[in-house]
């Protein structure tokens, strides 16, 4: 098996860097429930989608947690804190 | 093999996007309708998975699953299961095609060793032998 190249989407960054995945965006401010932004936003979910995809080909270093900005999601949400069991 | 916590299990991407297939994994508990829902009744979490067809149309697919609020994904399953976002891209040449299958899971246990080696690799080998993807798009709730 050579594997398969994996790209993260999370809305619970430092939750999710326990876990140390591959490669990860974190779309600033976005709730959980929202990983790919709200209902029917479909530009925004493009966007997200693309920029995810896009770090694939990006040099970006293992476990590394990409953050990016999204001002058309027009809210901000303070993501999840590390509990002891997740 | 011992994955190590130490290690980062990172597969190098070689290629291009515009010729790739992508395959979705979410945790957040999306089902078809007309598949089993998750067990949410059980405090250790399900350890089971769904999979999800290529062609799966998204008013088809639902969420059990109580540890996030999924009142969005019930509006939209994009939110969380970026389905049609996906055919979107492949229609732009973004990326080069959708995946034969496609996987929920519901991404809350107690049983985390279960669902390290156990769940977790037999969705990897389901995407692994059939699927025909280069990429995996991973989401949670």
């Amino acid at each position: 098996m050579k594997g398969v190249s994996t790209v993260l989407v999370t809305v619970s960054p430092e939750v999710t860097a326990q876990m140390r995945p591959p490669r990860a965006l974190y779309p600033k401010g976005f709730k959980v429930g929202n990983s790919l932004g709200k209902p029917h936003m479909r530009e925004l979910q493009l966007s997200v989608l693309r920029d995810a995809l896009g770090l694939l080909a990006e040099n970006t270093r293992p476990g590394e947690i990409v953050t990016r900005e999204y001002p058309d999601y027009g809210e901000y949400h303070e993501p999840p804190r590390t509990r002891k069991l997740v | 093999m011992t994955i190590s916590r130490k290690c980062v299990p990172f597969t190098p991407f070689e290629g291009s996007l515009a010729k790739s297939t992508v395959a979705l994994v979410t945790a957040g508990g999306v089902h078809l309708r007309d598949q089993e829902g998750f067990n949410i009744a059980d405090e250790l979490g399900d350890l089971s998975f769904r999979v999800l067809p290529e062609d799966v149309d998204s008013q088809r697919l639902m969420v059990t699953h109580h540890h996030y609020d999924h009142t969005d994904a019930d509006r939209d399953i994009n939110v969380v299961f970026p389905i049609d976002v996906l055919r979107d891209l492949k229609a732009e040449g973004f990326i080069g095609g959708i995946a034969k299958k496609h996987i929920g899971y519901m991404g809350y246990t107690m049983q985390l060793k279960a669902m390290y080696e156990g769940t977790a690799r037999e969705i990897a080998n389901e995407i692994d032998k059939g699927s025909r993807a280069d990429v995996v798009v991973l989401t949670g709730g």
